[in-house]
């Protein structure tokens, strides 16, 4: 009787006694403070962003009404556009479908994932190493959460969040590969490959999976940037 | 027990925003610094809009002239032979070099930063780095490019603003430092280049 009595007073205090050790790890008074406007003003640029590229897109598809009209033409106009065409395709500006794989990556949702969060979260890193396998299996078009992937692409963490071509994306992150499917499931079967990721997987539970899949990838929506680089 | 067993409660739900992954658990340093990419790279494409408005423009004056639009087509090809890694690519840039221990994961990281800084074409030593490039090691430990061996010393090349590269990867607790912790051995340097000449692709793309 007397330790059921107990017992309430005991799980308050426990739960007390961890709520004042968490509110010493929070950031402090001031940190708090500024906290909603710079939240707000990243939410705020992103949204931003994606009109941009929305007018991108339409001034792009301009552009092609143009080119498709002079190649309607003949002669250098058709010539021209053909080779144009196929650039975009080479360099990602186009948007393709097909067979290929899906790799999907998440943070753990394991309770053993509180042993060790930083393995048990993505990084930046984890979405290259995923692209570079993909690449290294013959892919040839690979988006991350509809991103997609050029030779001007990056993925970097800004604190926890992460950016792929200066998007702000956070998990999960669905990687959509078109290519061929054998050579790709042998790529990322591979032991040697993804080590770090596979044994974050099976100790901490962090999300990797690899299935075979009917792939959308869509076109690059970013800025081209070609500003100093000439072709020769 | 029941301490414990509070403790454990209290603990459960805090992991759980633990792996929450809205801005708002960002510090105001990580935000700052998100806010200055983000405005960056709008500014980069309302660069592009205001390029490419012109060009429609431009295009629409020379077809109601009679002049037609192959300037414009012309133009699109060579910058999208840049993009795209066609051909070879000249221009101002950096080069990074790396002499001793070093790995296909760390040259993966430092391509991917300096794509962050703005590279518009990279090579390793004398192979060109494309869209579908990726980085590994042959069996006897050699990086190779695209399946091609990229022997140590390792020169990487960008082009690309010099000062905007070469300030990414050498500020404090940049790329170059991080890399230097990791490979106490290797010695980085870097060095601005008025003119780069990186050559064609060699790998057929797939």
């Amino acid at each position: 009787m007397r330790a059921a009595a107990l017992l309430v007073p005991a799980l308050v205090l426990g739960v007390l006694v961890s709520a004042q050790w968490r509110a010493q790890q929070d950031r402090s008074e001031i940190a708090v403070r500024y906290s909603t406007p710079l939240t707000e003003a990243a939410s705020s640029l992103q949204r931003e962003q994606d009109g941009l590229k929305a007018q991108l897109a339409e001034l792009r598809a301009s552009l092609d009404a143009i080119g498709a009209s002079a190649a309607s033409q003949g002669g250098a106009g058709r010539e021209l556009q053909t080779r144009i065409d196929a650039l975009k395709e080479r360099g990602g500006l186009a948007p393709r479908s097909g067979a290929g794989v899906a790799v999907l990556l998440d943070d753990s949702r394991s309770p053993v994932a509180a042993k060790d969060v930083d393995k048990s979260i993505c990084h930046a890193t984890d979405i290259t190493d995923i692209v570079n396998t993909a690449w290294r299996g013959g892919a040839q078009a690979v988006a991350v959460n509809d991103e997609r992937i050029v030779g001007t692409s990056s993925a970097y963490c800004v604190g926890s969040t992460i950016m792929v071509n200066g998007t702000l994306l956070s998990p999960p992150f669905q990687v959509a590969i078109v290519g061929p499917q054998g050579a790709l499931l042998a790529a990322f079967d591979d032991p040697s490959q993804l080590r770090d990721i596979k044994q974050r997987r099976d100790v901490f539970g962090l999300g990797f999976r690899v299935s075979r899949a009917e792939v959308r990838v869509p076109a690059y929506s970013g800025a081209l940037t070609v500003k100093r680089a000439a072709a020769r | 027990m029941a301490l414990v067993l509070g403790v454990l409660v209290a603990t459960h739900f805090g992991s759980q925003e633990a792996f929450s992954r809205s801005l708002q658990l960002e510090t105001p340093a990580s935000l700052t610094t998100l806010i200055a990419n983000l405005a960056e790279k709008n500014g980069a494409i309302r660069e592009e809009i205001f390029d490419l408005r012109l060009r429609v423009e431009l295009a629409q004056e020379a077809i109601a002239g009679g002049r037609g639009s192959l300037a414009e087509a012309e133009r699109q090809v060579a910058q999208l032979r840049v993009f795209a890694a066609e051909g070879a690519a000249s221009g101002p840039g950096i080069a990074v070099r790396v002499d001793g221990a070093f790995d296909d994961r760390a040259l993966g990281d430092l391509v991917n930063e300096l794509r962050n800084a703005g590279a518009e074409a990279i090579a390793v030593n004398d192979v060109r780095v494309g869209p579908r490039s990726w980085f590994g090691l042959a069996a006897d430990r050699t990086i190779v490019v695209d399946g091609a061996p990229v022997p140590l010393t390792l020169t990487v090349r960008a082009i690309g603003a010099p000062e905007v590269m070469e300030t990414a990867l050498t500020r404090t607790g940049g790329m170059l430092g991080q890399l230097a912790l990791i490979y106490p051995r290797t010695r980085f340097g870097t060095s601005r280049e008025s003119a780069l000449e990186l050559p064609a692709l060699t790998r057929p793309m797939p």
